[in-house]
């Protein structure tokens, strides 16, 4: 395992060494992704080998870089963590050898290889952190590069905008976890995990309270918590899309990392309020981020609201799981936590997989706006098999991952009757009405992405025109689309190492053996028993039966082409097409307590008569209520401090040499007392 | 317990929440003819759960009480509101504060909130009508809620009667019925409530010429 | 090996008495309607002349249009496969529970809507948006209902739900149970497309919903996509008699109870047959817009259902 360790740091250090040496050009390319690809791929042997063994590896580079008080060690939380870097990791760096051509004399090659490398080796680096120091370094490392990735167009307004919003947001995160550790750690950042495990169990109950509240900020903020999450659908959309896979698929995952490493693992579990309160926050991100999603013709952005609302299923299952855990309710504890990880790294693979697909269509449309698609299942065919396998996977769809962790969260969900306590009983139905209307509404607007982007008529010239995408980048799609269906098909699998993966915190005890391992899949107390595979197996096998006996049976086998049926109406066109704002009118309409939709319309009638239109303007337009409410007083806020604070910047070469030595003084005074 | 006491949960229980459900119902109609026939409906069933308890409590006195329900809110209220109704025309509760569909939510969230809070009367209880207790308390946030959140004057006043049939059903659930000289008192005291409600109607509207209760903020001018 | 004879069997029964079912209503709301109407066997022979017709697909039409009515098919009748229609519980009740039902009819939504976008025409593609709408809608009411069902059995097991309720007779005038029956009801009328949600014997272009998403399909297409919505309808039927009002349904099996358990469900989808021909007939289609209000009303009486069932244990 050692050695897996540092071929697997080595080889993105070199990928990254190797991407600025080499430049632009397929050689820069090349170099770079054979880094990521041979990082990840050993990241990934790495990561299945200590899951299937079970074994800790502890190591101390002290060796590499002296004197940093630096620390590694990978358990099973690390590993599995390092399984989904690994594998989204390694269809990115192969799909990005072919998208970044793309970017060849327009952008820095040099810069996005470089980074990309270093994205995956902090990542990797911070999942297997031992203490504060490593980690809070790795996770800076991350923010920095994924904020360099995230600029690599850096000459659109909108995406500078998106960055200055990321950097901030991130920041905040950043300086709540630092504090965070501080308290844990009590101040000294080089505890290792283990110390702050002691620790954390000393610590009075308002400082453990204390820590736990900074944790859900910060790591929420990297994974997009509802109202934490203003960021991440301007962030994501403007990087290159597969930079955009790795950060909707892995980066704010991390965040889901550390809230487990911290609370279930450090901390050991808290009140039923801790749970109760991720729980909360799970349930209103799924919902708000898929009705968002709805509502935005961007595909990419589309995507990444989708991301707020699987970070929102999560950490139901997790919360769920604190709630479960503080009222000593092991085995369903362990499903609540198996379900939250398991759609982990479903979400992971196939958000990542459909980034990249809408990666493809960017990059064969050069647009984003899903109003100019369509037609393009006959233009590119492997991309939108890919696309749908992706879309029918996060809908939640049988036989498909997104079903399988999903039905795990409700399992959990529906033990909640056990709860002796009736106020958070009550959390429990609440929370499967939301997850419901979340995987319903979610299936809504797949059918419209899917639908508008890649059925009916092209709605553009680009799109008319738009050609499949290159070998490597349908392989790094085709490879996470193996994984969605297999990791759909295998939780007989999955479900019983993320068991020991959890039980091997030491935290909640081992409750594989209630799972049964045969092909079906029962939850603990046998409360619930499906298989999605036989499920993969029949349904299929019904549609193969279905025209065979059909044939059997001498059904008119004739078949032949024309025009749509329309009324009458001679030839179509594109504009005839319900468009992707009018697919989700409806439920603009139900939500629109919630929306608030502005109206705008101008109508220019005929000089001589009313009844003639000459030209008619309809807008519409949605801000979200906590960009306005939220956001927008705290940059107020912030934006008057900075008014004060400016009249401290006199210009003057004195004054600055005033606040100095007053700094220096004070500081003095301070330190002797 | 026997098999007479599980009967007796069962149906009480039912027979409150058939009566909470034609409170929810008021929240999905809009004309205010389908709330005094909801209205109506209600008290029909709450005085069959009037019947219902007297029988299977042993109280006779409940049966009277049924049959005056019956009489008073069924009949007499009613009738009395449609007959208001067409002297001041009937006006839909066109826009209320809060639209339907999140009315209805919110009643839900609001029966389970009593659900919450009942719970340990109904813990400690040995009644076999303990079940429909959340009901009845449910029954009385609706009520307020039909209230609070509905702008036509009449439907307030339907809201505040669903309001007091709560309060019955709980007296009847709770205790059987309180002595049937105070249940009696409580009843003419709905219909006095009830009779300077309507003349204030009549007040609304000749001021207004209309029996909006948003209307009534200009008074402050 | 019993077992799994049965389950192909009463597979094929659902799907036999399934046309019959929809022809039935068809019947009875004639009748209610002072109308002759075409005999309930009419859909029979629909079915058999729409699998002797050729197939018309729009030139714009891709791969995804030929697919869609196999998957709606297929996925409607494995449906059949995994709940209990006269016998339980049966082997393939570890195949799929409540959830995994839930789940798969909303993939035969997903691929039906995905179909009626595939020929680019507006009809589809309000089709489309309207029926992911309401499924959408749907969906919360339907998880609490199966909630406080699977509460009250102590599983989400269609088998374990309906032996939970034989064994236990007084549950069903519990009104948790009476007002999940009430919920699903509801959720019933939306998922199949009945009055007063969508009408199913309207092609009015702005009132269809289902109609509007099929409109493109003929042929042996349009008699498997017909098959499957009649299907559907069966199976709801079923779902809300045998998990509210189980009687009749196998536990042991016999030949004799065998052929009581088919005249019980029978008898039981005919009864819900005329509930839902005379609300068809006494009620106006609701505007699209109070659809939401209504699945409101279902949501709420799901979730006093499972309070109900919950916190009162």
């Amino acid at each position: 395992m050692l050695t897996l360790l540092t071929v697997m740091i080595t080889a993105y250090v070199a990928g990254a060494l190797g991407a600025l040496l080499f430049g632009g050009g397929a050689a820069g390319r090349g170099v770079a992704a054979l880094g990521a690809a041979v990082g990840s791929g050993t990241g990934l042997a790495l990561g299945l080998t200590a899951v299937a063994s079970g074994e800790v590896l502890v190591q101390a580079p002290a060796r590499l870089l002296p004197l940093t008080g630096l620390m590694l060690r990978i358990d099973g939380l690390s590993a599995f963590f390092l399984i989904i870097i690994g594998s989204i990791g390694a269809a990115v760096a192969l799909y990005g050898f072919g998208y970044a051509a793309s970017y060849e004399g327009r952008y820095s090659l040099r810069s996005l290889g470089a980074m990309l490398n270093t994205l995956l080796l902090s990542l990797s680096v911070q999942v297997a952190a031992d203490n504060a120091l490593t980690f809070l370094i790795a996770w800076e490392g991350m923010s920095l590069s994924a904020y360099w990735l995230v600029l690599t167009e850096h000459d659109a307004a909108e995406t500078v905008r998106a960055g200055v919003w990321y950097i901030a947001m991130t920041h905040a995160g950043f300086a709540a976890l630092t504090a965070m550790f501080l308290l844990l750690a009590d101040g000294d950042l080089t505890t290792s995990f283990d110390g702050m495990r002691a620790n954390g169990a000393t610590l009075s109950s308002s400082l453990r309270n204390m820590v736990f509240v900074l944790a859900l900020f910060g790591f929420g903020t990297k994974a997009g918590i509802v109202p934490l999450h203003v960021w991440l659908p301007m962030a994501h959309p403007v990087a290159p899309s597969h930079v955009s896979a790795l950060m909707s698929g892995v980066v704010i995952k991390m965040g889901i990392y550390g809230l487990s490493r911290v609370v279930l693992d450090l901390l050991g579990g808290g009140p039923t309020w801790w749970g109760g309160l991720v729980l909360g926050a799970g349930a209103v991100s799924a919902l708000l981020g898929v009705l968002y999603a709805l509502m935005e013709h961007d595909l990419k952005k589309l995507l990444a609201y989708h991301s707020v609302e699987n970070i929102g299923i999560i950490l139901i299952g997790v919360g769920a799981g604190m709630v479960f855990q503080s009222y000593g309710l092991a085995s369903l504890a362990m499903l609540g936590y198996i379900g939250g990880l398991y759609h982990t790294i479903n979400h992971a693979v196939f958000k990542a997989l459909l980034f990249l697909g809408a990666g493809s269509v960017l990059h064969a449309t050069r647009t984003r706006n899903m109003e100019k698609m369509g037609g393009l299942i006959k233009r590119m065919p492997a991309t939108a098999f890919c696309f749908l396998i992706g879309s029918a996977a996060i809908s939640g769809l049988p036989p498909l991952n997104g079903f399988a962790s999903e039905w795990i969260v409700f399992q959990s969900l529906l033990g909640g009757f056990n709860i002796p306590k009736p106020e958070a009983a009550v959390m429990m139905p609440i929370a499967v009405g939301m997850l419901a209307l979340t995987s319903g509404l979610a299936a809504a607007c797949f059918v419209k992405a899917f639908g508008i982007t890649f059925l009916a008529l092209p709605r553009s010239r680009e799109a008319e025109n738009a050609r499949e995408a290159p070998l490597s980048m349908r392989a790094g799609m085709g490879l996470l689309a193996l994984a969605c269906i297999g990791l759909g098909l295998a939780p007989f699998i999955v479900v019983p190492a993320l068991g020991r993966v959890i039980a091997g915190l030491g935290r909640l005890p081992d409750v594989q053996t209630q799972f049964t391992s045969g092909l079906s899949l029962a939850s603990p107390n046998g409360f619930g028993r499906m298989s999605p595979t036989l499920i993969a197996v029949g349904v299929p096998l019904l549609a193969i039966l279905t025209p065979l006996v059909m044939l059997a049976l001498g059904v008119n086998w004739k078949w032949r082409t024309g025009e749509s049926w329309g009324c009458g109406r001679l030839g179509q066109t594109a504009r005839m097409e319900y468009t992707a704002t009018a697919f989700a009118e409806p439920l603009r309409r139900v939500f629109a307590e919630l929306y608030r939709p502005t109206k705008e319309l101008t109508i220019d009638f005929h000089p001589e008569s009313k009844y003639f239109v000459q030209s008619i303007e309809y807008r519409s337009e949605i801000t979200p209520w906590f960009e306005k409410y939220l956001y927008a007083p705290c940059l107020w806020l912030v934006r008057l401090l900075a008014a004060v604070v400016r009249r401290l910047q006199s210009g003057s070469l004195n004054a600055y040499l005033v606040y100095v030595t007053l700094a220096l003084v004070i500081l003095l005074l301070t330190a002797r007392m | 317990m026997n098999d007479h006491d599980t009967l007796f949960a069962q149906l009480s229980t039912l027979s409150a929440s058939a009566v909470l459900l034609c409170g929810i119902a008021l929240l999905w109609r809009r004309s205010l003819s389908a709330y005094i026939k909801a209205f109506r409906w209600q008290s029909l069933t709450l005085s069959v759960a009037f019947a219902l308890i007297g029988y299977f409590g042993h109280d006779h006195d409940l049966y009277i009480i049924a049959v005056v329900l019956f009489a008073l809110k069924v009949l007499l209220i009613p009738w009395y509101l449609n007959r208001l109704q067409t002297r001041v025309g009937a006006e839909r509760e066109a826009q209320p504060y809060v639209n339907v569909a999140t009315s209805l939510i919110v009643a839900g969230l609001l029966v389970m909130l009593a659900y919450a809070i009942t719970r340990p009367l109904v813990m400690v209880s040995k009644l076999p009508t303990r079940g429909g207790i959340p009901l009845a308390v449910g029954l009385v946030f609706v009520g307020l809620f039909v209230i609070v959140s509905r702008r036509n004057a009449l439907t307030q006043i339907v809201g505040f009667l669903v309001l007091e049939n709560g309060v019955a059903l709980l007296a009847a659930l709770c205790t059987y019925g309180i002595p049937m000289i105070v249940e009696l008192g409580v009843f003419l005291d709905v219909l006095m409530g009830f009779l300077v409600m309507q003349i204030i109607v009549y007040h609304i509207r000749d001021t207004f010429d209309s029996i909006d209760v948003e209307q009534l903020s200009q008074l402050k001018h | 090996m019993t077992g799994y004879l049965l389950e192909i069997g009463q597979a094929l029964l659902a799907l036999l008495l399934a046309p019959g079912l929809t022809g039935f209503i068809r019947w009875i709301k004639a009748r209610l309607q002072g109308r002759r109407g075409a005999p309930p066997w009419q859909p029979y022979y629909d079915l058999r002349k729409l699998f002797g017709k050729e197939v018309i697909v729009s030139k714009h039409a891709s791969w995804i249009f030929h697919f869609v009515p196999y998957g709606v098919f297929a996925a409607t009748v494995a449906v059949t496969m995994l709940i209990p229609l006269i016998a339980a519980p049966l082997p393939f009740d570890a195949v799929g529970d409540l959830l995994a039902v839930v789940y798969l009819m909303l993939l035969a939504t997903f691929f039906q809507a995905l179909g009626g976008l595939d020929t680019g025409t507006a009809f589809g593609g309000m089709g489309a948006s309207r029926e992911m709408t309401i499924a959408a809608i749907a969906e919360p009411t339907i998880a609490l209902a199966i909630f406080g069902l699977a509460v009250g059995a102590g599983s989400t097991n269609l088998g374990r739900i309906v032996a939970g309720t034989l064994a236990n007779p007084g549950a069903v005038i519990n009104p948790g149970h009476l007002l999940g029956f009430a919920a699903l009801f509801i959720v019933m009328l939306a998922e199949t497309g009945r009055m007063p949600v969508d009408n199913p014997s309207t092609h009015l272009e702005l009132t269809m919903i289902h109609e509007a998403m099929i409109l493109e399909y003929s042929g042996r297409y349009l008699a498997l996509i017909e098959w499957a919505a009649a299907l559907k309808l069966m199976i709801f039927f079923s779902l809300l008699s045998n998990l509210f009002l189980p009687w009749g349904v196998v536990t042991t099996l016999t030949p004799g109870a065998l052929g009581v358990a088919v005249i019980a469900l029978i008898l039981k989808v005919t009864v819900l047959a005329l509930a839902v021909s005379v609300l068809e007939t006494r009620l106006a289609k609701l505007r699209l817009f109070r659809v939401p209000e209504l699945l409101g009303v279902s949501f709420v009486l799901a979730l006093l259902s499972v309070t109900s069932s919950y916190l009162l244990r």
